[in-house]
């Protein structure tokens, strides 16, 4: 029984992204719809205003990344007069993520978007919300045995897979196809960062024989990370490449490389960071940040509850775009991922 | 504040002044943090009985860690392990339970709890090692163990029986929840108060030396408390995991401060010789009224840690100058 509920976990959380494909599925091997094609008409508009609906906006931390969904989000309700009267983060911590909703169901919001933190811990989390009747869009992840149409609207994710696939290109066409790399992962139980991180494992070991992942070092403290890759780099002085599972941790690698005045190795990163994007627009270690559009996928994710409230039918499953952000894009980068300009410091070292 | 010199002339201000505030603190702050919420969120949903009901269940974890955080700190001593105690326990039960079925669960859960608690104490009683040290590499040490257990998996909980006894159930149209605070306060108030183990614990924290001298067993008190504490936090992580019906490496990662905070605005005193459980009680409801009612009010999260810190702030200065006269 225990290896059986186990297996169903694993697999479903597994099934969101099929790396044989090299594309990014729904949980029941749904298609891809692409974000954009996710839009509000004009007769949307008009039937939801002066309606007094409500959202709320549950998310499992706060970062950068989801600033800019909370602002697409946001803007994307504006338009339809909806407002937001919930804002939470659970710091990872499924046992607040569940307070959390509780809290927010007493607000009676409409419509509630949220990341579950994992398919087991958030089912029973969000039952309560499915039998008020609110309109559930997930991001990235499906809590265990929910149904679409009945209990949620739709999940809405960034391509993990491509994001993971385009940091092994972007390292690989940096280094020329062939040498030695340093791989650091996310070493904690979290289907994002998992995702993407095995997407890039797989993309090397599937499409660059010649390149060889030589180190392999798992972080669950993203402030460890400068001692992590001295480790590493004291092991395997002679790396062409690491990639960082994402830009904070890669901050802390950037600056071993630099301690050790190593100028050779590359770095290949996810998401957009002030310090990783002034590296590589100066020419450093950094070569690409891969990022998504992340606030395309909060307007969609806005939109899609709209429309649900509206009794229309969504897709299932809904995907926004990976880009790989490099020194010459950077500014148009930002931009696209974040719906804002690039940091200052950034836009005049390009210069 | 202009007023304080004329305290001495003035004989109903000087009495008033006499009367220990400090104590008082935790309710009166208690009321007027639920008076203003409920004038300003009228309209919000906050005063509903679902609401209300909510916020005593989602504490109900935290108020039976307060308990045994009382006991410790009241002897002096600290227990920063509970954070990973917590999830040890909660896995523990769940992957004993899926293998060989609910009491045996529940022993793993709460025998985990106790386990973590006797390392601590025999460290701490007789290696003779500061408690502050022992329990936070304690923490660190069992956050690992329980990352290890399942290697990162949650593991789901499907006995309905447990989950129903636990977390998610009721009796007599009370949550189960409820019951398991109530129960805990009653007994707790009761073994601190008027039992005699309660006096040395408060007679160890006061000045150990002195208790030691009049025959108190100083040491056997010492590893008793943290036994206490590290029991409770299984007894939370079982409530978790019904809760849940899932245990997960990250349970009880937030709480260890939550916990303190709540026992300190409690009116327990952090180096010993003074607490309270019905303190405890109130300054843990109050901290879940607060996360309840700032989200409600729609603040962005960073504000609600700012207002949250604020308020935990104002509370504890008020306890602490009161102390210092």
């Amino acid at each position: 029984m225990l290896i059986r509920n186990l297996l169903n976990a694993a697999l479903l959380s597994g099934a969101m992204i099929t790396a044989a494909h090299a594309q990014t599925v729904g949980p029941a091997g749904e298609t891809a719809t692409p974000s954009a094609e996710i839009k509000l008409s004009d007769s949307d508009i008009a039937s939801l205003k002066g309606k007094g609906y409500k959202a709320a906006l549950l998310w499992h931390t706060s970062s950068d990344f989801i600033n800019a969904v909370s602002a697409g989000a946001k803007d994307e309700f504006a338009k339809a007069g909806v407002d937001v009267v919930v804002t939470t983060d659970a710091g990872f911590d499924a046992a607040r993520q569940r307070s959390d909703i509780e809290t927010a169901l007493a607000a009676k919001p409409n419509v509630i978007l949220a990341l579950p933190l994992d398919p087991t811990t958030s089912a029973e989390a969000f039952k309560q919300a499915v039998t008020d009747g609110t309109k559930l869009v997930f991001l990235s992840n499906l809590p265990a045995g929910y149904k679409q149409g009945t209990d949620y609207a739709a999940i809405v994710t960034d391509d993990l897979f491509q994001m993971g696939k385009q940091a092994a290109d972007a390292l690989a066409k940096s280094i020329g196809g062939k040498g030695k790399v340093g791989y650091i992962f996310h070493d904690a139980s979290y289907y994002v960062t998992n995702q993407r991180d095995q997407a890039f494992k797989t993309t090397i070991e599937k499409d660059y024989p010649d390149i060889k992942i030589v180190a392999e070092q798992g972080i669950s403290d993203p402030a460890r990370a400068e001692e992590l890759a001295n480790a590493m780099l004291l092991q395997n002085p002679d790396l062409d490449g690491i990639y960082v599972t994402w830009a904070e941790p890669a901050e802390g690698v950037l600056s071993a490389l630099r301690g050790a005045g190593n100028t050779k190795t590359k770095i290949v990163t996810l998401d957009l960071s002030e310090p990783a994007a002034l590296d590589m627009v100066k020419g450093g270690n950094v070569v690409a940040l891969v990022a998504d559009k992340a606030y395309e996928l909060g307007q969609t994710m806005a939109a899609t509850g709209l429309k649900a409230l509206l009794g229309q039918e969504t897709p299932a499953f809904i995907v926004a775009p990976a880009l790989t952000v490099t020194k010459a894009d950077v500014s148009e980068g930002w931009k696209q991922s974040l719906n804002r300009d690039a940091p200052q410091s950034v836009l005049d070292a390009a210069k | 504040m202009s007023s304080a010199p004329s305290n001495a002339a003035n004989p109903a201000m000087s009495m008033i002044s006499r009367i220990n505030i400090q104590q008082y603190v935790v309710y009166v702050g208690f009321l007027a943090i639920f008076l203003f919420f409920a004038v300003v969120l009228k309209d919000s949903g906050f005063l509903t009985v679902r609401n209300l009901s909510n916020i005593v269940l989602q504490t109900a974890p935290i108020t039976i860690m307060a308990i045994g955080m009382v006991f410790v700190l009241s002897a002096g001593e600290i227990d920063l392990s509970i954070g990973s105690t917590v999830a040890v326990a909660a896995l523990s039960a769940a992957v004993t339970m899926n293998a060989y079925g609910m009491i045996a669960g529940i022993a793993a859960g709460i025998g985990a709890g106790v386990a973590i608690g006797l390392v601590n104490g025999l460290l701490v009683a007789y290696v003779r090692l500061p408690s502050f040290l022992v329990t936070l590499a304690t923490l660190g040490l069992f956050a690992g163990v329980a990352r290890s257990l399942t290697n990162l998996r949650s593991i789901p909980v499907t006995d309905s029986t447990f989950t129903g006894f636990f977390g998610s159930g009721s009796l007599l149209g009370i949550p189960s929840l409820i019951w398991w605070t109530v129960i805990a306060i009653i007994a707790g108030h009761l073994i601190f108060r008027e039992t005699k183990f309660g006096a040395h614990v408060l007679a160890t924290g006061d000045n150990a030396r002195a208790a030691s001298v009049s025959g108190i067993p100083v040491p056997r008190i010492r590893l008793a408390v943290l036994v206490i504490s590290g029991a409770l936090a299984g007894l939370a992580g079982l409530l978790y995991a019904g809760r849940l019906q899932a245990a997960k490496y990250t349970l009880g990662e937030t709480d260890l401060m939550t916990v303190i905070a709540a026992v300190i605005v409690g009116g327990t005193l952090l180096n010993g010789g003074k607490g309270s459980i019905i303190g405890a009680l109130v300054g843990s409801l109050m901290m879940g009224m607060l996360n309840n009612g700032l989200i409600l009010m729609g603040l962005s999260v960073s504000d609600q840690m700012i207002v949250r810190g604020l308020i935990i702030l104002a509370a504890v200065a008020v306890s602490l100058r009161e102390k210092l006269r």
